[in-house]
């Protein structure tokens, strides 16, 4: 399989360095408007850097792209590579309005490609656990569950974040996770009701959604945490209760003295080797969510088999994120029954 | 020393059991009563014999020699004890929530003044040494400016009256809203303009809700969120908890009051169990209602926050029934303000 990565940001490197590892799979280049950005992660990965998407689809002659780029994008770009015959694994959420993804949709079908949503949520180990363990009966019937999602402020170190209409703000782009992983779970969300506080530096909201099956959720975001970004989540079941906290799961953990810094260069060790910082806390893989992810769409579009997360259900998300920015908007619940799209973010 | 005389009226929230005991151990107070009509709930605290008991709480309010009665009653018994202990001259410390509707709330505040009697809500939260250092360091300014703030105070499904409407007022919701409404306005000194609250019969099978969400808009653009829920199981190793995760502009507090414990895990017991180990808050929380009484001082928790941390719980109600946020009516009469 011929893959190609589109977008060399943050989630571009992610992509690009998970194929790079993948046996089967072929990483044929790596392209950005930003030239500097696509050799840099070329570079790290062995592929050739493009710098416009018609070159990387013209001489890479990829099976699969990947598109990391700026939300109100995502349409765009699967369409060109749509066209081109490619199949598109786009990052989430899956576009800026219900229409882009609508759109999206119908000319992925109409040229024959697959068009897979990277939400990868699903794919955390610790999440897949509880969700077996839920499956399985172990807490009864889940009723009232927790989420919560926190971590620095992405706009700090890319700008299109800090625009609500580009990225939705930390509801669309960060909490919509642990709405897919809700959706999961506890099945289609009956009503919404929102809360949203924001400041240049913090973006903090929870949304309580009242499942159809009579479950509650509060799930928490924020972007601006000052610490490290972690996640954790419990369900209360008519039988148990089950917690996770990634927090908790930090199986190494490093404390090194201050002054061993000096210490490294002075016995004339590297000193451009990246050292270990002060505190570092850990939960090492050998295979990353993303590597299960990625390497599962790469399955899917041989074998034409449906992903276990659809690009229905990528929809659903973002629409019950839509319901939940209206609600934080508006300050009043919103029901998802009759839900209209106004055809785009609230700003 | 003056010591502070004490008659324990009723049993039935079992809390008392706790006070009693804590009250032994308070210099200045004694005990020196019980009324319960459940005899036999309160026979093993009469074996030691220096306590006198009355079936009816009444014949016990004609005592001269009682300075002060603690009212661990079931919920809608509040009231009339609460009025019938302010004309009978005795100092009040009333069990949460303080009552089960606005009108009897405001009339046993007004009752209670008229006969010049103190009246201290049973608040023990603001006594954990968890939630007086997140005070400190509120004060401090340690995150800036306070904008939302996510509370946790989840149980265990209680049996009895607690669960039958007629005695108790409500479920989960009423249960467990009120400490942290009283915290988030003790701690935050805000009042709160509008509540939306979901509620569940997800757990158990009663005729009371035993789940609740309940959002609040507070004033100063301040949002808070309280789980509410009987949602901890048979075999979870506590009672329940008490968090609040506090947002602020420069930084966030992560409170867990009862963090302070070790985990048992025993062959002789059903299950892996939490022993709090932390200092007792109905200890300290007895002691300051003594100590006010004693010196003639204001007691530290009033009638008004009982009724107003109610509020919270009255409008979480409402706005289940009607399906929709409820905008807090601003009440000025009955000496009650808002924004003190």
């Amino acid at each position: 399989m011929r893959v190609a990565v589109l977008g060399c940001g943050t989630m571009g490197g992610v992509h690009a360095r998970s194929y790079a590892k993948l046996k089967d799979v072929e990483l044929v280049g790596v392209c950005d408007v930003e030239e500097d950005e696509a050799v840099r992660l070329a570079n790290a990965c062995g592929t050739t850097a493009y710098s416009r998407f018609e070159d990387m689809l013209d001489e890479g002659r990829p099976d699969v792209v990947s598109i990391c780029l700026p939300t109100s994008l995502h349409c765009m770009y699967t369409v060109m590579a749509a066209e081109a015959g490619v199949h598109v694994i786009c990052e989430k959420p899956v576009s800026s309005t219900a229409k882009e993804a609508e759109m999206m949709d119908v000319i992925c079908r109409a040229n024959q490609v697959q068009l897979l949503i990277a939400h990868v949520g699903r794919f955390f180990p610790a999440y897949t656990d509880v969700a077996r363990q839920i499956k399985a009966g172990v807490i009864g019937k889940p009723g009232v569950v927790h989420a919560r999602r926190i971590g620095p402020h992405p706009g700090l170190m890319k700008n299109w974040y800090n625009k609500e209409w580009d990225s939705g703000g930390v509801i669309m782009d960060l909490m919509i996770h642990d709405i897919d992983y809700m959706r999961s779970l506890l099945g289609e969300v009956r009503s919404v009701y929102a809360q949203r506080r924001t400041f240049p530096h913090l973006d903090y909201a929870w949304v309580t959604l009242r499942f159809e099956q009579g479950a509650i959720a509060n799930l928490e975001g924020m972007w601006g945490y000052p610490g490290p970004f972690q996640t954790s989540m419990e369900f209360a079941g008519d039988r148990g209760v089950i917690h996770a906290n990634s927090e908790v799961a930090k199986s190494v953990m490093i404390h090194r003295a201050v002054g061993s810094a000096e210490r490294i260069s002075t016995t004339g060790a590297d000193p451009s080797r990246e050292h270990t910082p002060i505190v570092l806390r850990k939960s090492p893989e050998f295979e990353t969510a993303y590597d299960r992810e990625l390497s599962h769409f790469i399955q899917c579009i041989q074998s034409g088999s449906q992903p276990e997360v659809t690009f229905q259900d990528a929809c659903m998300a973002s629409r019950v994120a839509r319901a939940a920015l209206e609600s934080a908007h508006s300050g009043l619940p919103v029901n998802m029954l009759g839900f209209e799209e106004k055809g785009g973010l609230i700003g | 020393m003056k010591r502070l005389r004490i008659g324990m009226i009723s049993f039935a929230h079992s809390h008392a059991f706790s006070y009693y005991r804590e009250l032994a151990a308070i210099e200045n107070a004694e005990v020196v009563a019980i009324a319960d009509e459940n005899r036999e709930r309160v026979q093993s605290l009469l074996e030691h014999g220096h306590l006198s008991y009355y079936d009816d709480y009444r014949d016990m309010l004609k005592l001269p020699e009682i300075d002060a009665v603690i009212i661990c009653s079931e919920n809608v018994n509040h009231a009339s004890m609460v009025m019938d202990s302010a004309r009978a001259g005795k100092h009040v410390l009333c069990e949460k929530p303080l009552g089960v509707a606005m009108d009897e709330m405001k009339i046993m505040i007004e009752i209670c003044s008229k006969y010049g009697v103190q009246l201290m809500t049973a608040f023990p939260c603001r006594y954990l040494p968890a939630v007086v250092e997140t005070k400190k360091a509120l004060e401090r300014g340690d995150i800036g400016q306070v904008v939302a703030v996510k509370g946790y105070n989840r149980g265990t499904a209680p049996e009895g009256w607690f669960v039958e409407s007629s005695l108790s007022g409500g479920g989960a919701i009423l249960d467990h809203t009120v400490h942290i409404a009283d915290l988030l306005r003790w701690l935050f000194k805000r009042e709160p303009l509008a509540v939306y609250a979901e509620q569940g019969h997800l757990f158990h099978d009663l005729e009371v809700e035993d789940s609740g969400m309940v959002h609040i808009e507070f004033d100063q653009g301040m949002i808070a969120f309280i789980d509410t829920s009987w949602s901890r199981n048979r075999k979870f190793p506590f009672w329940g908890d008490l968090k609040l995760d506090i947002i602020g502009t420069e930084g966030v507090i992560h409170m867990d009051a009862f963090a302070q414990k070790n985990e048992v895990y025993s062959d002789l017991e059903d299950k892996a169990r939490w022993s709090y180990w932390g200092e007792r808050m109905n200890y300290y929380m007895l002691q300051d209602f003594v100590d006010a009484l004693v010196a003639e001082k204001g007691v530290p928790v009033t009638g008004e926050d009982g009724l107003l941390a109610t509020t919270i719980a009255l409008a979480a109600y409402e706005s289940i029934q009607r399906e929709s946020k409820v905008t807090m009516e601003k009440e000025n009469e009955h000496g009650v303000l808002y924004g003190q």
